[in-house]
């Protein structure tokens, strides 16, 4: 049986991440919630996550500057964008940071759940195609 | 824009020069036959009428480009006001989206444990009351932020009538002081007597009152003090100024602290929308209201309002 997903929400709004938490929980998810960016970095340094769910408009530091940080310590980990307003600089600006998915709230569960996944399978995807190169390489 | 401002200053200010060479070669072809002197005379007529050319088109030019001009501004307000409203969109979806994704949130979370296994569960009656709370103070959020928008967009008129500024800021001072109390919060009283009535809305100024009393106890938190003083400015017009010993506010957040839906407080706890109608009430009544602040030290909301309004 695979591993389950790890999945980290990150969010300012508490009931949001909580009830958030519980439902992915609920739907076989491994998931951990925090209410900023700096707390999301301090979180991927102690253990990996595949999936990052990041809010953008939060106090202190900006989702979109948590994206690039995140991305840095783990160039591996998808983060999928949950914000309360869409505009298109912003969303150029998470592509163009290495953000895998943006998505509007109220974002209907089976959605989410649908891109988490598809985020998970292009981690792995590309996972797997990295050890076939280093395997290739070394042999 | 620029090359027709260019043109346009450019233009304006040959434009006597030319007037006055086309007299002064008139005038002159006029002296030269009064001399007798006609091949001159001549001449001078023909400067005069280049003269004259010149003057009408460089004229017909410094119109259009005013014309031209004129368009640009308009579509120049137009984008302003459409980028404003943008702004404004942008700032309500965010703040009521937020409600909405707690509230969708909720709801799948009630539909998650009214499956039979799950609603045996120990504790699962709680979670469901909880669940539906929370959807409910969710609705009374977004309600808020409506009602308030609602507020910030009457167009009614205000009704003016003398009032004692005194008095009506003492009104208010009481409501917020049995809470500040409790916060240890002290409030201090400097008020300028024989102040003139001052023509305004009461109901629109308490309410701006109200509102910055409160900022002023939820940027001090506990333990402070916040000084109400009323004077006499100027001879037409009265000072309202509300001292805190707050926290202060940054200088890259001062710029921001009237533009609608900002806030610094956390989701759910402030709708960035007081300071943003405050400021268009005191716009409405004829005054002005400004804000100086040091971080750490406290911060000073001054309203004037003219005496002499009518």
């Amino acid at each position: 049986m695979p591993a389950k997903t790890k999945v980290l929400i990150v969010d300012d709004e508490e009931r949001f991440r909580d009830t958030l938490k519980k439902l992915l929980t609920a739907n076989g998810l491994e998931t951990n919630a925090v209410g900023s960016g700096m707390e999301a970095i301090e979180e991927l340094h102690q253990q990996p996550y595949d999936v990052i769910l990041l809010d953008v408009k939060m106090p202190g530091m900006s989702g979109l500057e948590a994206l690039a940080e995140l991305k840095r310590i783990n160039r591996d980990v998808e983060v999928i964008i949950l914000t309360g307003h869409a505009s298109v600089d912003v969303a150029v600006e998470i592509m163009r940071l290495g953000g895998y998915e943006y998505l509007l709230k109220p974002c209907p569960m089976e959605e989410l759940l649908a891109k988490i996944e598809s985020a998970f399978e292009r981690k792995t995807a590309r996972e797997e195609r990295t050890k076939k190169v280093q395997t290739t390489a070394s042999s | 824009m620029k090359a027709i401002l260019l043109n346009e200053s450019s233009s304006s200010s040959f434009n006597p020069y030319f007037h006055a060479a086309t007299l002064l070669a008139a005038a002159l072809a006029v002296c030269l036959v009064f001399f007798g002197d006609f091949l001159f005379a001549a001449a001078a007529l023909v400067v005069a009428f280049v003269s004259f050319l010149t003057t009408r088109h460089l004229t017909r030019l410094v119109a259009k480009a005013n014309e031209q001009k004129s368009d640009l501004d308009e579509q120049l307000i137009q984008s302003q006001k459409l980028a404003a409203i943008g702004e404004l969109s942008s700032g309500i979806a965010h703040e009521i989206n937020n409600p909405l994704a707690i509230m969708g949130q909720e709801t799948e979370w009630i539909k998650h444990l009214l499956k039979a296994d799950n609603l045996q569960a120990p504790g699962a009656t709680e979670e469901l009351r909880d669940s539906l709370r929370e959807i409910v103070d969710q609705v009374d959020r977004c309600k808020e932020i409506t009602h308030k928008l609602l507020d910030f967009a009457r167009k009614k008129e205000p009704l003016i009538q003398a009032a004692d500024v005194n008095k009506l800021i003492e009104d208010m001072a009481r409501l917020v002081e049995k809470e500040a109390a409790q916060k240890n919060i002290q409030i201090l009283r400097e008020y300028q007597k024989n102040l003139p009535r001052v023509p305004t809305d009461p109901p629109l100024l308490r309410q701006v009152v109200l509102n910055i009393l409160n900022n002023a106890a939820y940027a001090i938190g506990k333990g402070g003090a916040i000084t109400i003083a009323t004077r006499l400015s100027g001879g037409d017009a009265v000072e309202l100024a509300f001292s805190d010993t707050g926290c202060g506010i940054p200088k890259e957040q001062r710029d921001r602290i009237f533009d609608p839906f900002f806030t610094t407080k956390p989701p759910g706890e402030g709708t960035g929308l007081g300071l943003s109608i405050s400021h268009s009430i005191i716009v409405k009544l004829g005054g002005r209201i400004t804000v100086a602040s040091e971080v750490g030290k406290g911060t000073t909301f001054t309203i004037q309002l003219p005496v002499g309004l009518t």
